[in-house]
């Protein structure tokens, strides 16, 4: 079955300036969102995530290529667009001197939302992300953190199918991004599609369900989390970690005997296996009998971390 | 959508009579105007000026203020329009709804051509009606209509350097950037421009011929009060002209310029070299005065379109990443 796409770009080509001086901000990005989906969109600082985001949603026009989003054109239905997605730009601002509510009513007014609905929506979308009690007050009496919660409130305003976050977590708190993950987690649960743009790569491995890693304006790696893993254990070896109680000591040739292992490594009370293939079934009926039983405490498997991933995609895979 | 602009002006018009800027500028130039109509009245009691039609006097000293307060309230609505909202971040915010960026620029110019009538409109109504009260000035019926078409075109000047602060606060980055160019220009158009046309005209004609003195007698003297006044050669009076001439060719690539031609006729009063107890002088009438006037009108009103419509274009080409 063909996956449904939210964002589908095709060989996305951004280039700023003419001549010489011009600088090529997107090189050929071909980028697949499903719907649904909670997307990370990793890169280093310059490499191209808020061009390609603001293509996205019509405040730029690329150079080439193709974009849809929510399978209106980026170009000629920037409007349509806009009218069904949330955005949280990088370096948004708010009126300082107004209050948080009369920001949000205001937005609430550009967003075509019924004037009779307005207040409740805007009060709403403060709740979210819990600054309910701080409607009344003016937006230049709040922290960073609380600006950046006012404006997830403002993407939230319409109850958009696709919000797009770019840099959502730069300048808050770690309580306050503990929150924000919480809030994107809530929002994927109820079927939103969330695009969200971060250098942060613990961030992609804590929320998203995919992500694309882009670096000078070109994708090194993109599809499911769990492809992204699996690319990499397949290349670097499955590896587990077994943990055994102090002063056991476990016959390693049983481990060795099974097929596609090829490294094991013993370190005081652990045992780090590494195989060409995943052996957990194996090592889990291997663990539950004597003498292992006996001397295991734990089995786990341990994942790529995220910096592995990068390094390993931006090494050319 | 023009709602969306309306929408947008609707805010911004909020804003400015809320905000201190407005209140500053408008009382400034109140406090110029009153200050103004003061020198005039004393003007009348010291019997140095004609003690007729006082009204069309007193507006004539308002206008001379307004010729370089009006620019002042337009620069300062414009010249962080759309730089200060790029550098808040909140450009960001209005560019991300579902809106054209025709409705971001459509609704500044609504609200600033509000805010401008409604500050002119408001300053010279106060202007005047402190001169009434104070000076116990009799207003005719031409002199209220002379008063309305002079409030217009002040509007019109205003509006002008909104025009041009606005189209400068387009593509500046910086609104500090856009303020002080837009300063400059005014600072340009106002005083320097005056003073370079003046020295364009004597390295054109060269030094001026000897004042010539004729020999003082009764005919060939003006009499005012207990004071005699000599009159000054055809040769240098014929120089002066000249110089006038050259400055006034100068002079009119300034709007500034523009604006006084029309309220200089409007009120009766020359901008030159003045002869004596010119002012106060009999006043052409306003029909009179706007076709005699068309050209610096054509000029006043093409002025502000040409930058607004420039604005427009770059505002809605440019991208915001």
């Amino acid at each position: 079955m063909k996956m449904e796409l939210a964002i589908e770009t095709k060989n996305l080509v951004k280039i700023y300036g003419k001549g010489s001086s011009s600088i090529k901000a997107l090189d050929g990005i071909s980028m697949n969102v499903p719907k649904a989906s909670t997307f990370g969109l990793f890169g280093p600082n310059g490499s191209g995530k808020t061009t390609l985001i603001s293509i996205l949603i019509g405040l730029l026009l690329p150079t080439s290529g193709d974009a849809k989003v929510l399978g209106f054109d980026a170009v000629r239905e920037s409007i349509e667009i806009r009218r069904r997605v949330g955005l949280l730009p990088e370096g948004f601002g708010f009126y300082d001197h107004m209050t948080a509510l009369e920001n949000l009513i205001f937005l609430a007014t550009l967003e075509h939302i019924p004037k009779d609905q307005r207040k409740s929506r805007a009060l709403e979308a403060l709740e979210k992300v819990g600054l309910k009690d701080r409607a009344n007050d003016k937006v230049s009496t709040f922290s960073r953190g609380m600006k950046q919660r006012l404006g997830i409130a403002q993407a939230l305003l319409k109850d958009p199918e696709l919000l797009i976050f770019d840099e959502p977590t730069v300048g808050i708190d770690p309580d306050g991004a503990a929150e924000f993950r919480n809030l994107v987690r809530m929002m994927n649960k109820e079927g939103k599609t969330i695009l969200m743009s971060t250098h942060l790569l613990y961030e992609v491995g804590m929320v998203c369900t995919h992500a694309a890693m882009i670096r000078g304006g070109s994708i090194l790696a993109q599809g499911s989390v769990e492809d992204l893993y699996k690319s990499v254990r397949e290349a670097r070896g499955y590896r587990y970690e077994i943990r055994i109680k102090p002063g056991g000591e476990i016959p390693l040739q049983d481990i060795r005997s099974i097929s596609g292992v090829t490294e094991i490594i013993r370190s005081e009370n652990r045992v780090t296996v590494v195989s060409m293939k995943e052996i957990g079934n194996e090592l889990l009926s291997l663990v539950a009998r004597p003498p292992f039983k006996e001397l295991v405490e734990s089995l786990t498997p341990i994942e790529p971390s995220w910096e592995e991933i990068y390094r390993f995609y931006q090494g050319g895979g | 959508m023009m709602s969306d602009a309306f929408s947008i002006a609707r805010k911004e018009f909020v804003d400015a009579v809320t905000g201190k800027r407005l209140w500053l500028v408008a009382g400034i130039f109140l406090l110029f105007s009153i200050a103004s109509t003061y020198s005039t009245s004393f003007g009348f009691m010291m019997g140095i000026q004609q003690a007729t039609r006082q009204m069309v006097q007193i507006a004539s000293a308002i206008a001379s203020t307004t010729a370089y307060m009006a620019p002042l309230l337009g620069i300062a609505l414009a010249f962080d329009a759309v730089s200060g909202e790029r550098e808040r971040g909140t450009l960001r915010l209005l560019l991300s709804r579902p809106i054209y960026r025709e409705d971001v620029i459509n609704g500044k110019i609504i609200s600033a051509l509000a805010v401008i009538s409604l500050t002119m409109a408001m300053s010279s109504l106060a202007s005047v009606s402190v001169s009434i009260l104070l000076h116990n000035v009799a207003v005719t019926l031409d002199d209220t209509a002379r008063i309305c078409v002079f409030v217009a075109f002040s509007i019109i000047l205003s509006f002008a350097y909104y025009a041009l602060s606005l189209f400068i606060s387009t593509f500046s980055s910086k609104s500090s950037h856009s303020l002080i160019i837009s300063i400059g220009i005014w600072i340009f158009f106002a005083f320097i421009l005056p003073i370079i046309s003046s020295l364009v005209a004597f390295i054109v004609l060269g030094s001026p011929p000897a004042r010539a003195i004729t020999v003082f007698n009764m005919t060939q003297r003006q009499q005012f009060g207990n004071f005699t006044f000599p009159r000054e050669s055809e040769e240098y009076l014929n120089y002066r002209k000249r110089v006038a001439e050259i400055s006034s060719t100068v002079e009119s690539f300034s709007i500034n310029y523009h604006y006084t031609q029309i309220t200089s006729s409007l009120f009766g009063f020359v901008t030159g070299p003045l002869e004596f107890g010119q002012r106060g002088r009999a006043t052409a009438s306003i029909s009179t005065v706007l076709s005699t006037r068309i050209a610096d009108i054509v000029i006043l009103i093409v002025f502000p379109m040409v930058f607004l419509f420039a604005s427009y274009m770059v505002f809605t080409k440019r991208q915001e990443k």
